[in-house]
């Protein structure tokens, strides 16, 4: 057993460091006294308004103290460990330091796009831009006969009944929602009512009953009484929007630009994975 | 917010350490994009339930970052509002329907270099770079501070920097840009981005006690603070003072919610402040006038109820994570008791009792707390707490939470949950804020089923028909709120509805949750059915019998064949004493549908052990009506 762990590689490694950090140790450069550790009038000014807040009063001589103290002793244990590389091979403090690469590189796009940039652009990606119509209509739910459905006969006497003028409250089947929606863009009314019945809006027409229109809540009788289609966008009117877009194409691109450039500046060197 | 680790943990302070000298005004950010004059129209009413998460990690939370997590706030607000963007793990996600607003709560390293050249520190200074960038912050021109940012950056890839900004406290601040992507993402009327983050307490070494944060404004107040560190305080009523604080400073609003309580090993809801004194009447009324919500669902289960203190109610027992705290130290039998809301709202009456005022006053609040900054509450699109459990094959089987072993939490836990229904006047930051504050507010396990509550004494049948709304609010108050004091000799009514998710399961029963404390000052608390789908008659305990089922675990399919797609009643309290204490709230169950998991199981055609919950009740949970005697 002695014998396997004296020819291991791992072991001689580890006894290698060992006796270098033991020469170091000795002959190694004594710590230049004089190391500077600056606690600023601004930091201080900082944590003494900071303190103040949270307390609710001035804080005391001694507290201020006690801050600047343990910003010290933070100060202190940070360098020594930089020194002993702690920072190194420690993926927790590898991510945040890429995180923070990323968070400055991005500053880089900082340079506000031109008019024809935006223009370009919306031109470029029109459905991303277009705006759903909108819709105004009336809406009951067909009451179920005693059998659960209803029949053909009852539903044409119910559509006369609404078609010549009938309060259509009196008609539909008790529902929480909304008997009318008074201009809406179809995506929001999807929510309310679910997909397929907001789409059947598109194919119904305007300004009779019509029915039944399947939702998850039942059937409907459905009035259209609007349906405007939006004409496509102009630049004036939704530039905070495209300029964002902008933006973020912006960013994915130089992101992939900038990695790939950093590392072009690195020799890789991969491994054959063991065993 | 998860701590993986202590490493975690320590790397987490040491980023709020440096925070403290973080700046609070920064001219190298960008303006934000003014948005268009707002022409969103507010009802007269809360005619609409806005869905949304109030508890969001993006890459940029340190522990989402450690376990890989690289989405930024742009990339959450993207998916949130419909867009499609790239995962963690490289892949394409989109939700099947947007959300109606959210809140990102990261917490935000701010740090400090940017600062001490601002303030001409001389070591600074003494780098010609870095004096120029000093004239240049004075002047506070974007036109001058461009090009040396540009600058920066290429000296920085080119490993030319000072030397003093070898520091390893360089950093952008992450606030600043965090809360100018809310204001460029916020578009009234369409999607509400909130600013907010999380203050991250994490007691005795695991004791979740996080409390997310929730502006009102928008970057330009929210830009006149950092948000507080625990490395500044671990104590609430620090808290209450920093929130108090912010709006004197700004005009601005701030509330509250306390992250879930379940691994929090029975700190959240003790009956006493952070040091362990006891309980004051100002503390009391702080902890009611901040903390307005409760997170009663997300991803880490739920701290709703415990079949422990409810053992009447068979719906109590429900994604429980109930084994250990977030590092795994294992719960002491009795912690559960003041962990849970239900419990809290009835230990809440009785405290009012003895202090004049209730410090556990909470309305209904979920969220995802994801930390991959994908917000998905959605079944069959469940993009899961963390990026090692982002979709692929095998996900259900890791320990996600916790020490591997007994206590440890493992992928098939996690909850596709949860998220706030918000009755607003209107989609826009005021608006959703306001009603937060109002605790109009219902939590759900994800679905978007709405349920109406309101409380008054002259409800009738008549007015659960189709003017509800209004009847509502005329004759009542509505959830969140504070019952009138009572006619003589007259019980309380309620007015209560309930509408399916339009995608989604058909519903089981609505039912009323009270808690009460009788004149012993025990607390007590009883579920009455209030309505129901299809007929079904109480058996002989009482209770309307199960629903049934219609799921298929082979296909993870179910159909609307049994439950109703609405429910609505007015109930009458039948055992209302007008010399105690209430609380109210109510409970909408859906017929059975599979879990993420069974769709999971479909997708990758593969089993899930047997013990794997995999068919469940989607549920919602209005805020409380409480009920005090004059």
């Amino acid at each position: 057993m002695l014998r396997r762990l004296l020819r291991d590689p791992l072991v001689h490694f580890l006894g290698l460091g060992a006796l270098l950090f033991g020469i170091y140790a000795l002959v190694g450069p004594s710590r230049p006294a004089g190391d500077r550790i600056v606690i600023t009038q601004a930091s201080i000014a900082d944590m003494t308004r900071q303190q103040a807040t949270l307390d609710g009063r001035p804080v005391t001589k001694d507290e201020l103290a006690a801050l600047i103290e343990n910003r010290v002793r933070e100060e202190v244990f940070y360098r020594e460990g930089l020194k002993m590389g702690l920072d190194r091979n420690d993926l927790v403090i590898e991510r945040r330091v890429r995180q923070k690469y990323e968070l400055i590189a991005e500053e880089d796009d900082a340079a506000e796009p031109s008019e024809s940039d935006l223009e370009a652009y919306l031109r470029s990606h029109p459905e991303r831009f277009r705006q759903p119509p909108i819709v105004a209509f009336t809406q009951i739910v067909i009451p179920a006969d005693a059998t659960g459905k209803t029949s053909p006969e009852s539903l044409a006497l119910l559509r006369k009944r609404l078609e010549a003028g009938a309060d259509p409250l009196s008609i539909g089947q008790a529902t929480q929602l909304p008997l009318r929606v008074d201009g809406m863009p179809l995506d929001l009314v999807a929510r309310a009512f679910g997909g397929p019945f907001a789409e059947s809006l598109l194919a119904i027409p305007v300004g009779s009953w019509q029915g039944p229109v399947a939702s998850s809540y039942g059937a409907h009788f459905v009035r259209l009484d609007r349906r405007t289609l939006k004409p496509t966008p102009q630049l004036q009117d939704m530039r905070s929007e495209v300029q964002r877009e902008w933006e973020n194409a912006r960013r994915e691109r130089t992101r992939a630009e900038r990695f790939a450039r950093l590392r072009k500046q690195y020799r890789i060197v991969v491994e054959t994975p063991a065993g | 917010m998860t701590t993986f680790n202590r490493i975690g943990l320590t790397a987490l302070l040491m980023g709020a350490s440096l925070l403290a000298l973080g700046a609070c005004n920064n001219a190298t950010m960008k303006t934000s994009v003014a948005e268009a004059p707002s022409e969103v129209k507010a009802t007269v009413y809360p005619e609409t339930a806005y869905f949304g998460d109030t508890h969001v990690h993006t890459g940029w939370s340190a522990d989402a970052g450690q376990d890989g997590a690289v989405t930024s706030p742009e990339d959450a607000f993207r998916l949130a509002s419909g867009e499609e963007v790239t995962s963690n793990t490289g892949q394409k996600v989109k939700l099947n329907r947007p959300m109606d607003w959210m809140v990102i709560t990261d917490h935000s390293d701010a740090m400090g270099t940017i600062n001490e050249i601002r303030a001409g520190n001389p070591e600074m200074i003494s780098d010609p770079f870095l004096n120029r960038m000093y004239e240049g912050l004075k002047s506070g021109d974007p036109q001058v501070m461009r090009p040396l940012l540009g600058e920066l950056v290429d000296r920085q890839s080119n490993g030319n920097l000072p030397r003093q900004m070898m520091d390893p406290k360089w950093a952008i601040s992450a606030w600043k840009k965090t809360i100018e992507i809310a204001d460029r993402y916020n578009k009234p009327g369409r999607f509400t981005a909130l600013i907010g983050f999380e203050w991250t307490v994490n007691a005795g070494g695991g004791d979740n006690l996080h409390r997310n944060i929730i502006f009102r404004d928008d970057a330009t107040r929210a830009g006149q603070v950092l948000p507080l560190t625990t490395f500044q305080t671990m104590d609430p009523e620090k808290l209450w003072a920093y929130m108090a604080a912010y709006e004197a400073k700004t005009g601005g609003r701030m509330l509250a919610i306390p992250h879930n309580g379940n691994l929090s090993n029975g700190r959240m809801f003790e009956e006493t402040r952070f040091d362990g004194a006891p309980m004051t009447p100002e503390y009391a009324a702080g902890r009611q006038k901040w903390e307005r919500l409760y997170e009663v669902t997300q991803m880490k289960g739920q701290s709703e109820s415990h079949p422990l203190m409810s053992p009447a109610d068979e719906f109590a027992d429900w994604d429980r994570w109930d084994r250990g705290n977030l590092n795994g130290a294992p719960k002491k039998p009795d912690s559960v008791r003041t962990e849970y809301w239900r419990e809290a709202l009835k230990s809440g009456l009785r405290l009012e009792g003895n202090l004049g005022a209730n410090p556990f006053k909470y309305g209904a609040n979920g969220g995802t707390d994801t930390h991959t900054g994908l917000s998905t509450f959605e079944e069959d699109n469940f993009w899961g707490k963390l990026k090692s459990v982002e979709p692929r094959k095998g996900r259900w089987e890791p320990v996600i939470v916790g020490r591997a072993g007994a206590t440890g939490y493992r992928g098939w836990e996690q909850a596709a949950a949860g998220a706030t229904g918000v009755w607003a006047i209107a989609n826009t930051r005021e608006a959703i804020w306001d009603a937060m504050q109002r605790r109009e507010t219902f939590a759900t396990t994800g679905t978007r089923l709405t349920i109406r509550f309101f409380g008054g004494y002259d409800f009738n049948a008549a007015d659960a028909g189709a003017r509800l709304v209004k009847a509502g609010y005329a004759k009542g108050v509505p959830m969140g709120a504070d019952l009138k004091a009572p006619p003589t000799g007259k019980a309380p009514t309620f007015l209560i509805a309930a509408m399916k998710d339009p995608a989604g399961a058909n519903l089981d029963r609505a039912q009323v949750i009270k808690g009460w404390v009788d004149a012993a000052g025990v607390a007590h608390e009883k579920i009455f059915d209030v309505a129901w789908s299809g007929g079904r008659k109480p058996g002989p305990d009482g209770k309307i019998p199960a629903v049934g089922n219609t799921v298929d675990l082979k296909t993870a399919k179910y159909t609307n064949t049994i439950g109703a797609p609405e429910l609505s009643t007015v109930w009458k309290d039948p055992e209302f004493d007008a010399r105690q204490r209430a609380v109210y709230y109510v409970r909408v169950l859906e017929i059975p549908t599979p879990r993420w998991t069974n769709y999971d199981e479909i997708k990758y055609g593969y089993q899930m052990p047997a013990y794997v919950t995999r068919i469940h009740q989607e549920r919602g949970f209005t805020s409380p009506i409480w009920y005090s005697p004059v």
